[in-house]
């Protein structure tokens, strides 16, 4: 028992995460200590909330008990008037996004995966592959870290109030992520079955279509649905710059103070994120069955 | 087929991993046509030994001819086409796991192909190709698989997938390290036997390294054993003498942890070490 009790307290331990939880306790307490966040001066909060609640009511319907049918003929009003055409839109710039994103981060990935650079040997990379990596690394990096918020508002400037800026603001940054995460996956590939492919004479390219293609595909898959799920809902927000998607139109509703009609596209605006969201993860059900 | 080339010669090579010696001047010559067996504990260096032959590990010194070409002499496309000539099976299985058989097989040939060509033969393989990759998985037992995903068969039907790529390879030296070591010992014989039978008809030179003795005993007129990266003897089969080959497996003198003789002879002492 005593040879128990001296394994239990030599056993290995990690500091890192003790205390990573030790600071985050402090962190918690002390926010709520020196946190200005209990506050209760403002006694109007309370009716203006009501207020607030009572303008989200479709416009017919304020002020009168609800009726159903009255609900129904205004919101297919303002279906028929702006939220097909910006629901589809806001779909439309997320697809034509993620499939450049996918080519691009692809095309980035291929020499940004050090094994597929180190041509799958154990032999040191030569200097001109260790530069092609760095370059695109950096490059990828650059894309990702410009948020597409940023993007979109530069584009903008240069390409005018069309869908374009959205769909290329999209596109470069998830191109950035997509090209990384892919990149990874590729390093991450079973390395006996690439360097097998060496031992015999494939090319590189040779390779990346016999080998490196069909074992990473399923999991490139899954990251482009993941990405194409955020690609609609930042469509939405894109809007907010003058692009005809949702977004545009939650902000004119915005400025006009139409709340009822602003409530109701940002429900919209839910509806197509949750319907992307399903699509998405029945497609990745489906690839991780079959791979 | 008859005899077409694939001498091995093998000169004092000596390969040093971060000060570790894997192979310790080793000299070794294998005819053309020859079976051989590498037997030996983990970390005797067969597998640095068999992937020296391919250039896939450099020597730190001494010189591998193939056909009496020095490999280190050869340039990068002189290379390619002696890699091309030396069909290699792995310990792990090197298949791409969600092709399927004809693709796993037509693998094989990609050194010989161009991008365009080889991209035809993976996804719209012609007759001929396809005839070609059926008669190869017949000669392995298994034409039945041929559209079968390869992730779908069992260890040992893999091994004969491996097996058959190696061949399709069209090579003139078939090595194989430790081909066996994961298939139950009933087949582990059918499938050295098969090796052993096809290289024979083939008249291909096979290099086989196993743990199991009993195997290559079996079907392996010449052995090499070595041990701490040297070779301790290298002589026919039919004149070897037990303390010989208890010099291979004691455990004396070795500092690696190891199961006894009983645990390799049985087929399933796959890895240690």
């Amino acid at each position: 028992m005593e040879d128990l009790d001296r394994l239990y307290h030599e056993r290995p331990k990690n500091h890192l995460v003790r205390l990573s939880l030790l600071a985050m306790i402090a962190l918690i307490a002390g926010t709520w200590i020196f946190g200005n966040f209990v506050e209760t001066e403002n006694t109007n909060r309370l009716a203006n909330v009501e207020r607030f609640l009572n303008e989200l009511r479709p416009y017919p319907l304020q002020d009168r008990n609800f009726d159903l049918s009255i609900a129904l003929s205004w919101s297919s009003d303002l279906i028929d008037e702006k939220g097909w055409e910006a629901m589809s839109t806001t779909l439309a710039i997320s697809v034509a996004a993620i499939v450049l994103a996918g080519i691009w981060g692809t095309l980035l990935a291929l020499p940004a995966a050090r094994n597929i650079t180190a041509g799958f040997t154990y032999d040191p990379p030569k200097l001109l592959w260790t530069l092609i990596v760095g370059t695109t690394r950096l490059v990828l990096i650059f894309l990702r870290a410009i948020p597409e918020y940023v993007w979109a508002f530069l584009l903008l400037a240069l390409l005018g109030p069309t869908a374009w800026p959205a769909v290329l603001a999209l596109a470069l940054h998830n191109s950035g992520i997509i090209g990384k995460l892919s990149a990874e996956v590729i390093e991450d590939l079973p390395r006996e079955q690439l360097r097998s492919l060496t031992s015999i004479g494939a090319s590189r390219l040779q390779i990346v279509m016999a080998a490196v293609a069909p074992a990473a595909l399923p999991r490139l898959l899954l990251f482009f649905f993941y990405r194409w799920e955020t690609c609609v809902r930042e469509a939405t927000v894109l809007g907010m710059l003058g692009i005809v998607s949702l977004g545009f139109w939650i902000q004119d509703a915005r400025a006009r103070n139409f709340y009822d009609e602003m409530f109701f596209l940002i429900l919209l605006g839910a509806f197509i994120v949750m319907i992307g969201d399903v699509v998405s993860t029945l497609v990745r059900a489906y690839v991780r069955r079959a791979s | 087929m008859s005899s077409k080339g694939g001498d091995l010669s093998i000169r004092d090579v000596s390969v040093v991993f971060d000060s570790v010696t894997a192979l310790d001047r080793v000299s070794l010559d294998i005819q053309s046509g020859e079976a051989v067996a590498l037997v030996g504990l983990s970390g005797a260096g067969k597998t640095t030994l068999l992937n020296t032959c391919n250039a896939m590990t450099w020597p730190t010194n001494g010189n591998i001819s193939i056909d009496g070409k020095n490999l280190s002499s050869m340039d990068t496309n002189e290379l390619k086409m002696a890699r091309m000539r030396i069909g290699f099976v792995h310990q792990q299985l090197s298949l791409v796991p969600n092709l399927r058989v004809i693709q796993n097989v037509v693998i094989g040939r990609l050194g010989h192909r161009s991008l365009i060509g080889s991209a035809r033969d993976l996804l719209f393989p012609s007759r001929e190709i396809t005839e070609q990759v059926y008669d190869i998985l017949q000669s392995v037992g298994i034409p039945e698989k041929i559209y079968e995903r390869t992730d779908r068969l069992s260890g040992g039907q893999q091994q004969r997938v491996a097996i058959a790529r190696a061949l399709f390879q069209d090579p003139n030296i078939l090595l194989a390290d430790e081909p066996v070591s994961s298939v139950d010992p009933a087949r582990a014989e059918a499938t050295i036997a098969l090796m052993k039978d096809i290289c024979a008809s083939r008249g291909l030179t096979l290099c086989v390294s196993l743990h199991n003795l009993e195997l290559a005993r079996a079907f392996f007129p010449r052995m090499v054993a070595m041990r701490n990266g040297r070779i301790i003897f290298d002589q026919p089969t039919d004149t070897l003498q037990s303390y010989e080959i208890e010099k291979v497996f004691s455990l004396v003198d070795d500092s690696l942890a190891s199961p006894p003789l009983s645990a390799q002879e049985d087929g399933l002492g796959g890895r240690f070490g």
